[in-house]
């Protein structure tokens, strides 16, 4: 799952950025709503945490403008804690809303409610065939034996099982998986997927040749 | 709890229904108008009282006279009439003559007190008038004593020596003549006006005056239940009065009350703005404005306050929850509790600079008021900040001729610091920070000029608001909150000097600090 941070604080964009990675995140981070609204709009991120109170573009204005072209779940960061800039958020197309400050376990939650959303997912726990993925706990069994799993084969995993029935392109893949510092070797997917494969077994991810990598159903 | 404090509650509520305004106009309105028309009523009853007593006695007398006309010293002897004395009729001596006090009449007769000589009346053996007085009931008498009259008169009439010599029948047993009183008089229901002749013999007349006292009384009760319906009248008309007088006082302290319960969007109709109330509910309500402005300031301020703390302890709460999800090595840790230990340092900064401003707002912190070298404070204030510009590539210029100003060098220290700072952040790098210093008559005036882009014009009328910050978000490297230009305003007007900001014709930011020279003071 790639995430966009748009946070003119920089002691809270670098720890905010550190504890999403940490949680398997591939995050993108942007100073300003300037970069922040050109990165929104050049990727599809799963998700975009976006602060209020930046320079140049405010929160409100990045998020109407984001809105014309994408649909991409946002998470609104903000010290403002009236309701009725609540209200204003969610009603310029923001899709949830946390104030400052606020606990990392809620705002980890919130991000994973928002991304399960956005794939039309309300459980929590999706089983495929043997396989268990446990989204909160981001934890793998496979006829109830915990599988030890990177956190790149994780998000491998969890991006197709919540896009599962879909063949996803190894574009689209690299583009939720890594981020823009990331310039892995392309045929590090594959290593992935092999990986992935020897541990849940082979039928698990199908791969359709020329197209990309899918979940049956 | 309630129920033992109500008796309270209504007495207190009595007691102060006794100390309003209204009641007290009341009581006074009311006591006046108790004076006033006892006094009207008192009076009018006197005035008539003794008109009709007068009326009266001027009838009394008249009749009175008629008597004493009628009684005829030398009339038909009733005993042996003496011939050698005759008496001319009308003697001077018959004449009656008012006294005031009878004549002793165990003692000599009185004095004559005509100077016109006459004999004096024939005396018997036993000092009795030789010639028995005769009564000659003459027509007029007959009519002035007319006992089918509406109010009938009685006469008496005695000899001297207190026989009777005469009386009409519906005179009341009276067996001696008046000895002593006035005349006028009154005996009971009557009234009575008697006449002694020289003489000696006394003649009166009288009336029962009974329904005319009566009469006297229904007016007095007609005057009582009039006072009685005025003074009403007056209470309700009163109240009524005061009542509309002081609805409007009423209105104010309702709408003042609702203000005071936290509504302080609330103001006093002043559409009676004419009257002293309307001055006042004006007065009232500019305060109220005030009043208002100020919470409003005062809630942004705690609301920015709050806002400026939350980055921080987000921050903070970050760092900390992160570091602790896992085991970390030692520089792992080391990163996390520096950025808490920066994220600290910020809040720090900031509650200073809140404590510092609280301090101001309240007076408390109290400037030094004595002569000190601006331009080494300039100085030193410059190389306070020749790091921090030295970091981002800005060139500082000074030019501080000699100055001295009067007041807290380390508060005027403070003000240059900060206004350097705030220059050195809207400078790009390689530009240049202008500090010129210069006394005037007036006094001396320090100025600080950036190399940025300048003050867009909007936030010209709010650069020295609290948290206020030109682009509308942190300038967060520098922990800056929007509180520096505040804080050197404060202390700059507790000083008596003048801050202004605004754009130098070539560009850039210019900061002017006026303060009162050493020589004025």
């Amino acid at each position: 799952m790639r995430v966009l941070i748009v946070e003119d604080e920089p002691d809270l964009l670098r720890a905010l950025a550190r504890a999403l990675r940490e949680e398997g995140y591939a995050i993108d981070t942007a100073a300003d709503g300037e970069d922040g609204l050109h990165k929104a709009v050049t990727w599809n991120y799963d998700a975009i945490v976006l602060d209020v109170m930046m320079p140049r573009l405010d929160g409100w204005t990045v998020l109407a403008l984001l809105r014309e072209t994408k649909k991409t779940p946002v998470l609104m960061l903000t010290a403002r804690d009236r309701p009725s800039d609540r209200v204003r958020g969610l009603d310029t197309g923001a899709d949830d809303y946390l104030v400052k400050p606020f606990d990392l376990d809620e705002l980890l939650a919130r991000l994973r409610a928002l991304i399960r959303r956005a794939a039309n997912e309300s459980r929590t726990r999706l089983e495929i065939g043997e396989i268990v993925i446990d989204l909160p706990a981001r934890l793998v069994r496979r006829a109830g034996e915990l599988v030890p799993l990177t956190a790149r084969e994780y998000a491998l995993v969890e991006y197709l099982a919540l896009h599962r029935g879909e063949v996803v392109s190894r574009t689209t893949l690299y583009e939720h998986l890594f981020d823009e510092n990331d310039d892995t070797l392309s045929n590090l997917l594959d290593v992935h997927v092999s990986n992935i494969r020897r541990k849940l077994g082979h039928e698990f991810i199908t791969t359709r040749r020329g197209h990309g990598y899918a979940i049956e159903t | 709890m309630a129920t033992p404090l109500k008796p309270d509650g209504a007495r207190g509520g009595r007691a102060v229904f006794f100390r309003s305004l209204r009641w007290r106009l009341q009581a006074w309105y009311a006591a006046i108008l108790v004076v006033l028309v006892t006094v009207f009523g008192f009076t009018a009853f006197a005035l008539e009282r003794s008109r009709q007593l007068r009326q009266i006695d001027g009838e009394l007398q008249a009749r009175v006279s008629l008597l004493a006309s009628g009684l005829r010293p030398g009339g038909p002897p009733s005993g042996p009439r003496p011939a050698d004395r005759p008496q001319p009729p009308g003697d001077a001596a018959s004449e009656p003559r008012w006294r005031d006090v009878p004549p002793d009449r165990t003692g000599p007769p009185p004095p004559r007190l005509r100077d016109e000589p006459g004999p004096p009346p024939p005396r018997g053996p036993g000092g009795r008038p030789a010639g028995r007085p005769e009564f000659v009931l003459r027509p007029e008498l007959v009519a002035a004593f007319d006992p089918n009259a509406p109010s009938p008169f009685y006469y008496l009439v005695w000899l001297r020596g207190a026989e009777v010599l005469a009386r009409s029948q519906n005179a009341p047993d009276l067996p001696r003549p008046p000895v002593e009183g006035r005349s006028p008089r009154q005996r009971g229901d009557e009234r009575e006006m008697f006449l002694y002749l020289a003489t000696g013999d006394c003649v009166l007349a009288g009336r029962a005056v009974g329904p005319d006292l009566a009469e006297l009384d229904r007016l007095a009760w007609w005057l009582f239940a009039l006072g009685a319906g005025v003074l009403g009248a007056g209470l309700v008309g009163g109240w009524w009065i005061a009542g509309r007088a002081i609805r409007p006082i009423e209105e104010i302290s309702a709408a003042a009350a609702r203000i005071a319960t936290g509504d302080l969007s609330r103001r006093i109709d002043t559409a009676d703005a004419e009257s002293e109330l309307g001055r006042l509910a004006q007065v009232l309500n500019a305060t109220f404005s005030r009043l208002e402005a100020s919470f409003a300031q005062q809630g942004r301020f705690t609301a920015d306050a709050a806002h400026e703390l939350r980055t921080p302890v987000s921050v903070i709460l970050m760092q900390a929850q992160t570091a602790l999800s896992r085991e970390r090595d030692p520089a792992d840790y080391r990163e996390a509790l520096e950025s808490c230990r920066q994220a600290a340092q910020r809040m720090r900064r900031l509650i200073e600079s809140l404590l510092d401003l609280a301090r101001l707002d309240a007076g408390e912190e109290r400037m030094r008021r004595e002569r000190f070298d601006l331009a080494r404070v300039v100085h030193e204030a410059v190389d306070l900040v020749r790091p921090l510009a030295a970091e981002r590539g800005i060139i500082l210029r000074v030019e501080a001729g000699a100055a001295e100003a009067l007041g807290d060098a380390e508060r005027i220290a403070q003000v240059a610091v900060n206004l350097l700072t705030n220059a050195i952040q809207h400078t790009p790098s390689g530009g240049e920070v202008r500090t010129q210093l210069s006394s005037d008559r007036d006094g001396v005036r320090l100025a600080v000029a950036d190399g940025g882009e300048g003050i867009p014009l909007e936030h010209l009328p709010h650069l020295f608001e609290r948290f206020h910050r030109g682009d509308a978000a942190r300038t967060t490297a520098e922990g800056h909150a929007g509180l520096g230009l505040a804080i050197s305003k404060a202390i700059v007007d507790a000083h008596g000097g003048v801050i202004m900001g605004g754009n130098a014709v070539e560009g850039g930011a210019v900061f002017t600090v006026r303060l009162p020279g050493a020589t004025a003071s």
